[in-house]
């Protein structure tokens, strides 16, 4: 088992994807070989698609 | 009560109905997203058409125009991939044949490219709404003030809070020969005596920006759906309700004897069995699915959103 504290660029990518969870309910990454942490992911959900489409103005 | 309403199906049946389970257009696997961390959007400097999307708005726009609408105004809803400063439009909505439009307005029939934005995202889930192209009668190509006291508050909404805005307009000169589409400037297609110009309005901006447009091979992802469009803008609040409270929706469009159509499975418990609604203009058929049986049902009901419930109850009776 390999412990190493993570760089910085890692630590901000955690917890900014720990936030992204917590407030907007974006999935947490995981590398399907290691179980690394592996980014995570701003899919756009069915309703804020929707939601933009039905509130799309008349046009002129 | 169940053996009553279905039908177990005859080999005649059988063969007939299995016409319905040949795909049209078979589904694309769905794309994996691709992670990423979240990003800052900067201003849209180019907005990308595949070839398809581009074939799909000057080929349904002529077809508008010999219409008996043709006259009036209409339009796509864009759904595509938002990169830092560059949109990818990947599949075109149109406005639905219950369109309310006239000669100076058009407001697109949301229910319809609702569902049909369900239906893309099963094959993309990337797809996010980019904007919206609408057409005028005359030859300003620009949109107009009326358009921006609504983009304007609209755009907040969307990523990047930016839209890219398409207008069309069929007052271009033909050149002679061959028909091919040209750029006469860089936010500028035409193609014929067809216009279409691209602009892009972010939140805060005062007026619209032109936005240079670009060209790449690649899918309308929706274009498979506009043979079947009366079919998605008759059900349409049927089927999002029933997306809404039933994972595990998927659609299709078949082929089948009286044209395309519009295929819903629903997946049942059992592996392997399936609950598939046939949609065809306003007509409903529903068939059961057991491995090699396949059986016609009839719910006896108008809505297929009830339909598909009174049928799961009966299955669910029958465990």
């Amino acid at each position: 088992m390999d412990f190493r504290p993570l760089n910085d660029t890692e630590r901000r990518q955690l917890i900014s994807a720990l936030r992204g969870n917590a407030e907007s309910d974006r999935a947490i990454l995981m590398d399907r070989r290691d179980t690394t942490f592996a980014g995570t992911t701003e899919e756009v959900t069915d309703e804020e698609v929707i939601s933009a489409i039905k509130s799309v103005p008349c046009h002129y | 009560m169940f053996q009553a309403l279905v039908n177990t199906a005859s080999r005649l049946l059988n063969d007939l109905s299995r016409s319905w389970f040949r795909e049209r257009f078979p589904a694309p696997e769905p794309a994996e997203a691709a992670p990423f961390l979240p990003r800052k959007y900067q201003r849209l400097e180019r907005v990308v058409l595949t070839d398809e999307v581009s074939r799909t708005l000057f080929e349904e726009y002529a077809v508008h125009r010999k219409g008996a609408r043709g006259d009036e105004e209409t339009g796509w809803v864009l759904l595509g991939v938002r990169d830092v400063s560059e949109a990818v439009v990947l599949a075109t909505l149109p406005a639905g044949a219950e369109r309310s439009a006239g000669v100076a307005h058009v407001r697109f029939n949301c229910s319809g490219q609702a569902l049909a934005s369900r239906i893309v995202r099963q094959w993309d889930r990337r797809l996010i709404m980019l904007g919206v192209l609408h057409t005028h009668p005359g030859s300003l190509r620009h949109p107009s003030d009326g358009d921006y006291h609504g983009d304007s508050q609209w755009v907040g909404q969307l990523r990047g809070k930016e839209g890219v805005f398409g207008i069309g307009t069929a007052d271009g000169t033909p050149a002679g020969g061959t028909l091919i589409a040209r750029q006469p400037q860089p936010h500028m297609q035409a193609l014929g005596e067809l216009c279409l110009s691209w602009y892009s309005l972010r939140e805060g901006d005062r007026n619209y920006r032109p936005v240079p447009v670009g060209l790449t091979l690649g899918p309308d992802l929706a274009r498979s759906l506009h043979p079947v469009w009366v079919t998605i803008e008759h059900y349409a609040d049927q089927l999002d309700r029933l997306c809404r409270q039933q994972a595990g929706v998927a659609f299709r469009v078949l082929s089948g004897p009286n044209g395309p159509a519009l295929g819903v499975d629903v997946k049942l418990v059992a592996p392997g069995e399936v609950l598939r609604l046939v949609l065809c203009g306003d007509r409903a058929e529903y068939f059961l699915w057991r491995g090699d049986e396949l059986l016609a049902v009839d719910p006896g009901e108008e809505r297929v959103d009830r339909g598909v419930y009174l049928l799961l109850a009966e299955l669910a009776g029958e465990s």
